[in-house]
């Protein structure tokens, strides 16, 4: 079976890249996507730990999404398949956030719903013109409240428009709201622009990198353990409910019709 | 008392209208009462899914009423203080809330605004929060700007006073959407529709949390705030600017 992410080691093991390269799903978090997600962030804080010199994990994707979220199907033919998801992208987010090295996210397509929650785990994040982000998930009954502490990190008080907006917001919107930090107008250059950044990353002091993301990650709350949890359990709740079951239904028949 | 806000209900979409528009809807103490009790009674409403706040006529609203009570100081506080008890009671709203800005949106009309979780306007429009040019301290709609726009932003726009065009609004973040004054109506019934089609308890669920962790269930802190503006309202330098404004 092909593999839907690679991790590539470069640098002289200096630089994580994982790259979500499930384009026929749109690089969809689906069972095997989480295990796969789960095993490179594995290796890459425990490689991580291992190196005293810096540290870099570049996140990027191939394809026509960045992420589009759950693999619905799944959670269609399993209910408890939403909330088994929804704790896998929860501890994703925190593996992320918590990464003592930089975290750079380069997002070529749609970040949509826990697509998008990825995204707000990172530290640092560079669009190119095709990048959408959004929680399209209140159509499906389910709240994106898992995403809001590490999402309010990068936008205050801009949460509600990302939370609530009922349509993606593009790349230049997300920038105004302080989730986007650089456009690459070329698409063509977005990942090398975004190992540019990685590489720039490379060169500060690791300790220093690493105790101002943990006061920042303190200081925004987008590590506190208690906001995490309770946010999750929110989602996990809204995800099991009935509204949540009937709309799932209908919506996914929907995406069945053919257009 | 005459009807000055009005409200209609059609598929889920509550609009709640400000109708005094001879006074380009500034806030009496007749119409933030009413525009109070229309909101509260929306609040348990499952069957409204978002809530649009607007103003009839040119303006959505110029602001605080104070020259109707320009003789009685404690009357202007009182009024700051139902100022912030409706703002308490949008930013409660379970539903997704929206402001649709034409024209203007001044000082308490610009808090009204920003307390939504949406707020469309057009370019050429005049928003902002002039308060410290008149001598009146903007602490009681100060919260909801921070919590929209932060601390930094917030503290250069309320010293500085003054208004901006509805164009720099939406560049600074105090309105989400900005676009031409043909398309206000149809953008913000657009935007309405797309969240009437949210589950409504999904949404309750996410409002919850990002009023939790933004703070806005503060509500001692929020009156508070809107104590210092009506102590503040009634001392001399805002009466002696108010009056040197009002011609008296």
């Amino acid at each position: 079976m092909d593999r839907l992410i690679s991790h590539d080691v470069l640098d002289d093991g200096a630089l994580h890249r994982i790259t979500l390269c499930d384009d026929a799903r749109r690089n969809a978090l689906s069972r095997a996507m989480f295990d796969e997600l789960d095993a490179a962030l594995a290796a890459v804080i425990a490689a991580v730990g291992a190196r005293p010199a810096a540290s870099c994990v570049l996140l990027t994707a191939t394809g026509r999404a960045f992420c589009s979220g759950f693999d619905l199907g799944a959670c269609v033919a399993d209910p408890s398949t939403m909330g088994t998801f929804l704790q896998r992208l929860s501890a994703a987010v925190r593996s992320l956030r918590s990464m003592p090295c930089p975290v750079v996210a380069a997002v070529q397509g749609p970040a949509l719903a826990g697509g998008c929650a990825l995204v707000t785990a990172c530290d640092v994040v560079i669009a190119g013109p095709g990048a959408r982000f959004a929680y399209p998930v209140h159509r499906i009954g389910l709240s994106p409240a898992i995403s809001l502490p590490t999402l309010r990190g990068h936008t205050g008080g801009g949460a509600r428009t990302v939370a609530l907006a009922p349509e993606p917001l593009d790349a230049a919107a997300a920038r105004s709201l302080g989730l986007v930090h650089e456009i690459v107008d070329d698409p063509a250059a977005l990942d090398d622009r975004a190992l540019a950044v990685a590489r720039q990353l490379l060169g500060k002091g690791p300790k220093a990198v690493a105790s101002i993301k943990r006061w920042m990650n303190a200081h925004d709350g987008s590590c506190d353990l208690a906001a995490l949890d309770a946010t999750l359990a929110a989602s996990m709740a809204t995800g099991s409910s009935d509204e949540s079951r009937s709309m799932l239904a209908a919506t996914w028949a929907a995406m069945q019709k053919p257009r | 008392m005459s009807t000055l806000v009005s409200l209609d209900v059609t598929d889920g979409i509550a609009r709640v209208c400000m109708r005094r528009p001879e006074a380009r809807n500034a806030l009496s103490k007749d119409l933030i009462t009413q525009l109070r009790s229309t909101i509260e009674a929306l609040q348990s409403r499952s069957d409204v899914r978002v809530v649009i706040l607007e103003g009839d006529g040119k303006s959505f609203c110029a602001g605080m009423d104070l020259k109707a009570v320009a003789t009685d100081p404690v009357a202007m506080g009182d009024m700051l203080r139902a100022l912030a008890e409706t703002s308490l009671a949008i930013r409660k709203l379970p539903m997704p809330t929206i402001a649709k800005v034409q024209g203007a949106a001044i000082g308490g009309g610009c808090g009204l605004m920003v307390v939504c979780d949406f707020g469309v306007t057009h370019p050429e429009a005049k928003v902002g929060y002039p308060e410290v040019d008149l001598g009146i301290c903007p602490a009681v709609v100060a919260p909801w700007l921070v919590k929209k726009i932060g601390a930094g932003p917030a503290r250069a726009m309320l010293l500085l006073g003054g208004t901006m065009s509805g164009a720099e609004g939406h560049a600074k973040g105090i309105a989400s959407h900005c676009v031409p004054l043909d398309q206000l109506e149809t953008t913000t019934m657009a935007l309405a529709a797309g969240l009437a089609k949210g589950g409504p308890l999904a949404i309750r669920e996410t409002k919850r949390w990002l009023s939790v962790l933004d703070g806005s269930n503060d509500d001692a802190a929020i009156r508070e705030a809107a104590e210092i503006s009506a102590r503040i309202i009634q001392g001399g330098e805002a009466q002696e600017r108010l009056a040197k404004l009002w011609g008296s």
